[in-house]
């Protein structure tokens, strides 16, 4: 596996997965054959902080690019998820039901969101971040939020 | 099964600045203040980090309930840090997972969320309390 793009701000150290592809609101997708695994960037995770409850849209739901697929909510934000992909969920992270704070513990592997059978890949993948644009584009948020504080 | 003699400390949280830990700090009030008062002592957990002696003595020598307010879990390292044991501990995310209704906001004062989120916690340790105050089967009452 490749290694974390890497940045500390402040006292936070948020790490970005080389083989993902992300919205600007940061969902990534990893790209398998034609299934998509979704999940939540560490940034975000961290930004939001310690997950209370996570709701997906079920198997079976039809998505189009950007739309609404679950929400997140924890103890100071509720976060609605938008997808980066065009499809058809096929799979949700049983353990998300019982553990959701192993979107805390690890956010680019176990703590994945959902799978999605991709009915449109390649125009999707155009509307996207490769991860070294959205590693700038969160190192600049995460100092802009720091020079603001 | 052994029953503690003296009270029960219930230490918590001490994060300033958080929701999580004034629901915690209310809820050990409601506790030692007003549900048990004759059971159960609060220990002020910034006490115990200073090394005050009294505090030590009464955690090593009683059991402890610990109320953590995040996953560091400050509340229950110090109080076994100090030698003291913790018969249960309670994290406050795990508290509002099974009340979703309360949902806690605000520091200084809490919302009407964060006061019936702490209720909840403090109904959940005045159970664990009674438990451990509730002679065992067995046991001499002569």
């Amino acid at each position: 596996m490749a290694a974390f793009l890497e940045t500390t701000v402040d006292k936070f150290t948020f790490r970005v997965d080389p083989t993902c592809f992300y919205n600007g609101d940061g969902i990534w997708v990893r790209m398998e054959d034609n299934l998509a695994r979704l999940g939540l960037s560490d940034y975000v995770q961290q930004r939001s902080g310690d997950i209370a409850f996570v709701d997906i849209k079920p198997e079976g739901t039809r998505l189009a690019f950007g739309d609404y697929f679950g929400s997140i909510e924890t103890i100071k934000v509720d976060v609605s998820l938008t997808s980066p992909v065009a499809g058809k969920v096929v799979r949700v992270n049983p353990a998300l039901q019982s553990a959701p704070e192993i979107i805390n513990q690890d956010p680019f592997g176990d703590g994945w969101l959902c799978e999605v059978e991709c009915s449109d890949w390649e125009n999707s993948r155009s509307r996207l971040m490769d991860a070294s644009a959205y590693f700038e584009k969160m190192k600049n948020a995460a100092e802009d939020e720091v020079r603001s504080k | 099964m052994s029953k503690p003699q003296g009270k029960i400390v219930i230490v918590p949280c001490s994060g300033i600045g958080k929701s999580f830990g004034t629901v915690s700090r209310v809820a050990a009030y409601q506790v030692t203040e007003e549900d048990r008062p004759e059971q159960t002592q609060l220990v002020p957990l910034a006490l115990l980090v200073m090394g005050d002696e009294e505090y030590h003595k009464v955690i090593t020598e009683n059991q402890a309930i610990t109320i953590d307010g995040c996953k560091l879990a400050c509340a229950t390292k110090m109080v076994q840090q100090s030698g003291g044991h913790v018969m249960q501990n309670f994290a406050v995310l795990e508290v509002f997972r099974r009340y979703r209704d309360f949902k806690p906001q605000g520091i200084a004062e809490l919302n009407e969320g964060g006061e019936k989120l702490a209720d909840a916690l403090a109904k959940e340790i005045d159970a664990v309390v009674d438990g451990a105050s509730t002679p065992a089967e067995g046991d001499s009452h002569a």
